[in-house]
């Protein structure tokens, strides 16, 4: 029997106190412990940034990497060992600025991990600077006059990158979050989950009451209806739907690898080399 | 030149089957047991431009690709014009003075002295037995072969598993071949060269698929690489074979990506493994970094090519040295090795496997365009070999701490799945129990004391090097040092200064970070201290002095071209002469 309290990390996490990371700490925790999944067997990997501090707090095999990269790492980890659970964690900056090709690759491969983003639509860890997902005309240290660039869509993007798991949640909503964080990681393949995570100190336009007044939740007719799901994925303004917007199982990356399909690559002995191996060159 | 072994030189553009000829001669030679070396000199494109391929062999250790030209086999007037010129210096290539196979179809050129031509009507044989430009190499190849005397059955064997085995193609192309090789033998003569051809067949492989070998020797298990010259020959190879060693093979989105998958494996306890040239390397030196905080094995192959920038794609040069000693930010311990030859590739690919993951750190294998691309003979393997996955925590145990201060700087790894060892592994510093303390809690005692437990684990590793390898050096007067690929000409260079009188010889450095201190005694009481090495600044030259604080001499070559041992005897002579 696995209890939330089995993954309660030693060291007290260093987030501003109300910042919408805890909802989702609480939530992965609960949830592992939910699917009765140990933690011993949870690898949790993040980039940079304030939400990517996460594996400290958790206990479980943490790895905190290099802005941007959390997913080619979280990727080679569930290839060469399936039975573990992997979770890519980080924030806006570090899965739609610095790692995007990861992001994209990672999905279209349907790498069989689920990258939860905590999306709070700044830099934090570097005190306030505009990201991708900050809207037009947000202002900040490095967009004084109001951000010009167009926001990036993560779940669009997503869709459009052939994740076969695509979700949004509300760090104001934790039932809801744990219930697509659970789903996430039980679907087999790439699950994305963008999360609206409200920065108190930096982020006063996207604050929990701005999503509170627009989120709503959304309910899918047909989970693998791609168009529907891309029709809900550009809604954003007044109404702001969370929920999952798309399902489907397709087969992931590892079942179609030659060697690693057949069994897991940990449990493969290296081939001891003979004379035979080097005919070739005869 | 000597009468123990030939220079065969086939000449063409792009796309006229220069490669394929050369590697069905290197192959003849190599079984029928000659000691065989290949030399590609090729650009960067599909078709067309001027390439050439060298094959040196004989019965006696050849060690570079050799001065002196016996046989060339000319595809077209401008190679026939320009390898029989004897202002040629093509990087350092000898003129022919020999042998030149080539189309009857070629007239009206001006003659060479030193040039015995021999037209053979290589379109018109060739036209009855195939499409013209398909087999009309394979008729030279014959005629090539019967210049040397070569028994027609070994090179249609060679020839047969090229096209693999007995259909149409490669029946057209011994057919084609056999022609040539008659058509030599009733009009011209063979040359005067006295090779032991045996029956005892040398393997023939390059350093690209020696460094695949090894590494699946030393345990591989993944390999993730993006394709660039001249890095892709291993990567080809270890695809190719992805199933024969049961590996996982990949090629990502980028560089970047490539090395945080094979930490990403290591890190889950599978052994794996990256690789590129100066370019993806660069892309890859913060994640190289980050190996070397979080103290997770890696071994990164890389394969130089002349810099800067996209530089000579298809040239060599060892000018990447300062990148991969500089490679991220900060202090961490990392191990670079420079195999000198194919069988040292295997070896060093091999120990580096186990090095990485011993010392809990990133090791990079240096190998260059010269070494990845050429073919060379292999008498033996010895695939005996103990993996040694280095200090490893047991499940469950008590008070365990990832990176525990030991006196060897080694501390013991978990593995995610071990149960009880959950813990921490971060790119930011860390405590023993992997906590971060760069943010709240910095510590400068605490950052003192876990820099040089890493920085310690070099000293471990210095004390279990093995001496460095010499080459006639007891009584040497001049001390020639060379680093990686450069071993054979060197030693050949030095065996000429020898004959001439002029007390020479050589260090052969294949590890050469950390550089093993027992070098100092080496450069000890020498009169002149002379470094070899393929770069514009002497980028090995610097370290060198910096580490053993001695005065020497540099010879340099930058032209995207390999040394010649005759050119660099005579550099090395007027050096110790100035």
């Amino acid at each position: 029997m696995v209890t939330v309290g089995d993954f309660n990390g030693t060291v007290k996490p260093d987030w501003c106190p109300a910042c919408g990371n805890f909802a989702q700490l609480s939530a992965i925790k609960a949830v592992l412990a939910d699917l009765g999944i140990e933690p011993h067997n949870t690898v949790v990997v993040s980039g940079i940034g304030c939400s990517s501090n996460l594996p400290e707090f958790i206990r479980a095999y943490g790895f905190h990497g290099l802005h941007g990269r959390a997913l080619p790492v979280a990727s080679a980890v569930k290839w060469a060992n399936p039975k573990l659970t992997v979770i890519a964690y980080g924030g806006d900056g570090d899965g739609f600025f610095e790692g995007t090709q990861h992001f994209y690759h990672t999905a279209k491969r349907n790498v069989d991990i689920t990258y939860i983003v905590s999306d709070n639509q700044i830099f934090g860890l570097t005190t306030g600077q505009a990201s991708p997902t900050s809207e037009i005309g947000f202002k900040s240290k490095t967009t004084p006059y109001g951000n010009i660039e167009e926001t990036t869509n993560p779940l669009t993007f997503g869709l459009a990158a052939g994740a076969t798991f695509v979700a949004r949640g509300f760090s104001g909503d934790p039932k809801h979050l744990n219930e697509i964080i659970k789903r996430g990681i039980q679907h087999r393949g790439f699950s994305f989950i963008d999360v609206m995570s409200p920065c108190v100190t930096f982020n006063k336009l996207n604050t929990y009451d701005y999503f509170r007044k627009r989120v709503y939740k959304y309910e899918a007719k047909d989970l693998t209806d791609f168009s529907a799901a891309y029709k809900i994925s550009q809604e954003w303004g007044d109404k702001i739907p969370i929920g999952i917007f798309y399902e489907k199982i397709e087969r992931s990356y590892i079942d179609m690898d030659p060697v690693a399909s057949q069994t897991p690559m940990i449990d493969i002995e290296p081939v001891k080399l003979d004379e035979k191996f080097v005919e070739e060159f005869l | 030149m000597s009468k123990e072994e030939v220079v065969l030189r086939i000449g063409g553009a792009a796309g006229e089957g220069v490669q394929s000829a050369g590697s069905v001669v290197a192959k003849s030679f190599s079984r029928t047991g000659l000691s065989v070396m290949t030399y590609n000199y090729y650009q960067d494109i599909v078709r067309g431009g001027q390439s050439w391929y060298q094959v040196r062999a004989s019965h006696n250790k050849v060690r570079s690709q050799g001065d002196g030209l016996d046989v060339l086999i000319a595809l077209n007037m401008d190679a026939l014009l320009r390898h029989t010129n004897p202002e040629i210096n093509e990087g350092g290539a000898s003129p022919l003075n020999g042998i030149a196979i080539f189309d009857t179809l070629l007239t009206g050129f001006k003659k060479q002295n030193n040039v015995t031509y021999c037209p053979v009507p290589l379109s018109e044989i060739a036209g009855k037995h195939s499409k013209v430009s398909l087999v009309r190499n394979t008729v030279a190849i014959g005629a090539a072969m019967a210049s040397i005397g070569m028994s027609f059955d070994v090179v249609a064997d060679v020839i047969r598993d090229q096209f693999g085995g007995k259909g149409d193609v490669a029946d057209q192309n011994v057919s084609a071949a056999k022609d040539g090789y008659d058509y030599y033998n009733q009009n011209f003569k063979k040359l005067d060269k006295k090779l032991n051809f045996t029956n005892k067949k040398k393997y023939l492989l390059g350093g690209g698929e020696a460094v695949g070998l090894g590494a699946v020797n030393g345990g591989l298990r993944m390999y993730i690489g993006y394709p660039m010259t001249p890095a892709s020959s291993a990567l080809h190879y270890i695809s190719s074979h992805a199933k024969d060693f049961n590996l996982f093979v990949k090629v990502p989105e980028d560089e970047i990506s490539a090395i945080n998958m094979a930490i990403g494996a290591n890190y889950a306890g599978l052994r794996a493994m990256t690789g590129s040239s100066g370019g993806g390397f660069s892309l890859m030196v913060e994640a190289l970094g980050m190996a070397g905080m979080l103290e997770i094995p890696l071994v990164v192959y890389e394969a130089q090519r002349s810099g800067p920038s996209t530089g000579l794609p298809t040239k060599t040069e060892q000018g990447d040295l300062n990148l991969v000693l500089g490679a991220s930010q900060g202090d961490f311990p990392r191990i670079v090795l420079a195999p000198r030859n194919v069988y040292d590739a295997f070896l060093l690919t091999r120990e580096a496997m186990n090095l990485a993951e011993k010392y809990q750190t990133p090791v990079i294998v240096m190998s260059d365009l010269y070494l990845a691309e050429h073919l060379e003979t292999v008498d033996k393997f010895d695939f005996n070999f103990e993996i040694d996955h280095g200090l490893r925590a047991q499940d469950n145990m008590k008070n365990y701490k990832r990176y525990e201060y030991t006196e060897s700087g080694i501390s013991l790894r978990a593995i995610p799945g071990q149960p009880g060892l959950m813990h921490n592994e971060d790119s930011d510093e860390h405590s023993e129990t992997g906590d971060v303390v760069s943010d709240a809690e910095t510590d400068p005692k605490l950052r003192i004391a876990i820099m040089e437990k890493r920085m310690r684990k070099l000293n471990s590793y210095v004390k279990e090097m093995p001496p460095t390898d010499t080459y006639r050096l007891d009584d040497a007067e001049y001390a020639i040092v060379q680093w990686g690929s450069t071993q054979g000409v060197v030693e050949e260079a030095v065996d000429i200064l020898r004959d001439k009188g002029i007390r020479a010889g050589a260090i052969e450095i294949n590890r050469v970070f950390p550089l093993n201190p027992d070098i100092q005694d080496l450069l000890k009481n020498r009169k002149k201290i002379i470094v070899v090495e393929n770069n514009y600044t002497g980028q090995f030259n610097r370290l060198l002095k910096s580490e053993f604080l001695v005065s020497t001499s540099l010879i340099r070559k930058f032209d995207g071209e390999a040394f010649y041992p005759g050119d660099l005897a005579e550099e090395l002579e007027q050096e110790i002469k100035r």
